[in-house]
């Protein structure tokens, strides 16, 4: 007798706890505020929003024609919102529905890209103009070959340019402080001699012919381009060379050096010596333990079995051992 | 439910985002993507190729690929553009010379049809150089006012001193999460 009333007793506590659980949970249900996030409230406020849209796309032809650009930018900004306010809802809009109003923003996408088109012609980012090539003043000209828009900027932006521009037949220096942790940039430049002592950031190297190039430490990388007929000595963490030919670089790189489109490339080991360069080699934090002057990668020879064509370590015998008769005088 | 849903829900119960990083050689994105990943960035070689690494951020799966720059590498960067869901578009704040190069591979990057819809970041990388071009000077040089047809922002930063790149990679990963995981 006392199991079955126990066991009735058991199960009348746990339907009680039941109902309470239940109550609780339609309870908990009703608390959250869920009344903005039903069907009727969402096609409601989607209306407002969207005929708020088309209102604004209305406006379009009657506005003044400068006032139109950030008058689109408001109208897609809308549209964005209005995007997203129907993909955040999915949770409780019907699949269909969904369909149904993502179509319509749309329309109203289209409708927009539409009116733009008509009302604003669009200035497009051109590209139209093309390098003319002439022969061989081409290089000369080729920073500043640029079309209409890009010319001016060229030249705003040429004022910070730090280094030595077309020049010929000289001998040039720069020192310590001024280079400190600087782009430096040589470029243009016949037959001159440069001296670079100093801890520089980076040195991009364009459009050099038959000149010397006597260079510190350089924190980053010294970056090449068109030079032809030069010797530069350069201690860096990547060295990268393009479109250059019949050059000797005696290098110290710390990670990797690359060419591309080069030939006739030719490597030995750092060489230059002058009084600061180990205090110069300390600032740069370069690792004079590491150098991988003979391991070049050529971004035109990809296979590894077989040594690129384009550039070879130069032969003893034609090294230049010492530089410091060439710190003062042009190349020959 | 159809077969593009359940790749959505598969998608989202991952929290996985595919990110792109490209831009002009030199421009220091394997730096910014050994230094987002904790790894020494004193031995890194030009890219010869792509690095790929995942990595985990505010509870999100990151596939950050990062493309190498040269000349000869571009031709290639289009075989990375399927389903990515945002592009870091790297530039060498220093290096005034070729920001018209910038300019335009980054313009003709945004006519891909299969970018459409990829956040953009652009980080004006190396801006701790002294001569380094401001971030107003940069969105100005790459005309990014007239980007209609991706989200973006420019972030300057330093991949160096770490500068910045978070904020600028948070900013992204918020606006792709508002795109793709609109669920939570």
């Amino acid at each position: 007798m006392s199991d079955r009333n126990s066991v009735l007793e058991r199960l009348s506590r746990r339907d009680a706890q039941r109902l309470e659980k239940l109550q609780k949970a339609h309870k908990a249900r009703e608390e959250v505020d869920a009344s903005n996030e039903n069907e009727d409230f969402f096609s409601g406020s989607f209306k407002i929003k969207s005929e708020y849209v088309e209102d604004l796309l209305m406006q379009v032809p009657t506005l003044e024609l400068h006032t139109l650009p950030s008058h689109f930018d408001n109208i897609k900004r809308e549209i964005n919102e209005l995007q997203k306010y129907v993909v955040t809802s999915s949770f409780f809009l019907k699949e269909f529905n969904m369909r149904k109003y993502l179509g319509m923003v749309q329309n109203l996408q289209s409708k927009c890209y539409e009116l733009e088109e008509r009302y604003v012609p669009r200035k497009k980012f051109g590209f139209s103009k093309k390098k003319i090539p002439k022969s061989h003043t081409q290089k000369q000209g080729s920073l500043d070959d640029h079309d209409g828009a890009g010319k001016n900027d060229s030249n705003k932006w040429d004022e910070k340019l730090f280094g030595f521009d077309s020049q010929e037949n000289k001998v040039l220096l720069l020192e310590n402080d001024e280079l400190y942790q600087r782009d430096v940039a040589l470029r243009n430049l016949k037959n001159c001699t440069i001296g670079l002592k100093g801890v520089m950031g980076t040195l991009h190297l364009t459009n050099l012919e038959n000149c010397i190039v006597l260079s510190g430490p350089v924190t980053s990388s010294v970056f090449m381009e068109k030079c032809t007929n030069c010797k530069v000595v350069a201690a860096c963490q990547q060295l990268r060379m393009h479109t250059s030919t019949n050059c000797d670089i005696y290098l110290h790189v710390t990670s990797k050096g690359i060419v591309e489109d080069c030939s006739e490339i030719c490597t030995a080991p750092y060489n230059l010596y002058y009084d600061d360069l180990e205090k110069h080699f300390n600032m740069s934090a370069l690792d004079r333990g590491s150098n991988n002057w003979d391991n070049l990668d050529d971004f035109n020879w990809l296979a590894p079995d077989i040594p690129s064509p384009n550039w070879s370590i130069l032969d003893d015998s034609q090294r230049i051992a010492s530089w410091d008769e060439y710190w003062s005088k042009t190349p020959s | 439910m159809g077969f593009l849903t359940i790749l959505k829900k598969l998608r989202q119960k991952e929290k996985e985002m595919r990110i792109l990083m490209l831009g002009l050689d030199n421009a220091g994105k394997t730096t910014i993507l050994k230094r987002f990943n904790g790894e020494p960035i004193d031995t890194i070689s030009p890219t010869l190729g792509f690095n790929i690494k995942t990595l985990e951020h505010r509870g999100y799966k990151l596939n950050i690929w990062d493309v190498g720059g040269q000349k000869s590498l571009r031709s290639y960067w289009k075989n990375y553009f399927e389903s990515t869901d945002g592009v870091v578009w790297v530039v060498d704040s220093a290096d005034a010379r070729r920001l018209w190069d910038c300019a335009r591979e980054l313009h003709s990057l945004l006519r891909e049809e299969r970018l459409a819809g990829a956040t953009l970041l652009v980080l004006a990388n190396k801006s701790d150089l002294p001569g380094a071009l401001t971030s107003q000077e940069i969105r100005e040089a790459l005309d990014l006012d007239s980007i209609k047809t991706h989200h973006w922002r420019i972030v300057r930063c330093s991949a160096v001193t770490g500068e910045n790149l978070l904020e600028g990679m948070d900013w992204m990963l918020d606006d792709i999460a508002s795109r793709i995981f609109t669920l939570d």
